[in-house]
């Protein structure tokens, strides 16, 4: 039961490492200027204000769903922590010395 | 951007950024397209001035001017994608004592882009048939053309004195109102302003409104 619980507080809480950081911040704001570009420029050309305002919001859809997720994609760098303990056996190790 | 949370936030927050300078630019747009609005013809066709109540308990008895009118226009210019409506009004103006100017709107209509059909406030059966007049097409120019003949007035103008009667140098002006989707409302301007031309057109020579009719004279008339 608690192993069930933590997997779903993962998934809502969707952590993800410092590289994925990194790209889902680049992505979403690349994504979200060519979209908002791409809205304009269609619109402008086809002028159709509704298929600009649909490109928009699609763009934008798009941009949650590639960005919001833990997707595997963000935590292909886990940081690696010394293993427990590590340092006070360090330290008992010395002292014995 | 460590959590969904986060990510939502941030991602939500730029998009709201782009929105707005995507509205910007669609505002912009307009600048850049030209307005060639004209007219071709505006003249009374049948002026009548008559006695009448503002309303039906009234005990006040005002005189109203009745102007039929024919107008030729092109304001097809005025549809672009981010043309939601345009407002079309016709006033009568005539000069007050000293410099002061009467203006009394005598008809205007609502001329929607398809992309606003939805909005105009009219009957069902009505509504299919504008959207079917528009379809598959994203603006329609088309409905800046008017023709109107013998146009009944859609109001009947007073002075606030109730006296409309024999008033000289009236001449009817056509105006319009550009409603766009996103920016700033604009009017007919008297000036060329960049790629906006001013309203070639649109005003009718002067006349004078006819003295007030006399019912017993039509009556006696009929008989």
């Amino acid at each position: 039961m608690a192993d069930v619980l933590d997997q779903v507080r993962d998934v809502v809480d969707g952590q993800i490492d410092f590289e994925g950081q990194k790209i889902t911040e680049l992505l979403a704001t690349i994504l979200l200027v060519i979209s908002g570009a791409l809205s304009f420029f269609v619109g402008y050309i086809l002028q159709d204000i509704k298929l600009a305002v649909y490109v928009g919001l699609g763009g934008t859809a798009l941009t949650f769903l590639a960005v919001v997720p833990p997707w595997p994609f963000y935590n292909k760098n886990p940081v690696k922590w010394l293993p427990a303990g590590y340092a006070a056996d360090l330290a008992a190790s010395k002292s014995s010395q | 951007m460590y959590n969904s949370l986060t990510r939502i936030q941030n991602t939500f927050g730029f998009f709201t950024t782009v929105a707005f300078v995507v509205a910007a630019l669609i505002a912009a747009s307009d600048l850049i397209t030209p307005r060639t609005p004209t007219a071709g013809l505006l003249a009374p066709t049948n002026v009548q001035v008559v006695k009448g109540r503002p309303h039906y308990y009234s005990s006040k008895k005002e005189e109203y001017a009745i102007i039929k009118f024919s107008l030729d226009a092109d304001l097809s210019s005025l549809f672009t994608w981010n043309t939601k409506q345009l407002f079309v009004y016709v006033t009568a103006e005539w000069p007050g004592p000293g410099n002061a100017t009467n203006e009394a709107v005598i008809w205007d209509s609502i001329i929607t882009n398809p992309s606003a059909d939805h909005l105009q406030n009219i009957g069902p059966v009505a509504m299919k048939k504008l959207k079917r007049s528009a379809e598959g097409k994203t603006i329609d120019p088309s409905r800046g053309l008017l023709k109107l003949r013998n146009q009944k007035p859609k109001y009947q103008i007073t002075h606030p004195s109730s006296r409309i009667a024999e008033k000289e140098d009236v001449t009817l002006k056509l105006h319009y109102n550009v409603q766009p989707w996103v920016g700033l409302l604009t009017w007919n301007q008297g000036q060329d302003i960049g790629p906006w031309k001013k309203l070639a057109g649109g005003i009718s020579k002067t006349f004078n409104l006819p003295a007030l009719k006399k019912k017993d004279a039509q009556k006696k008339k009929s008989t």
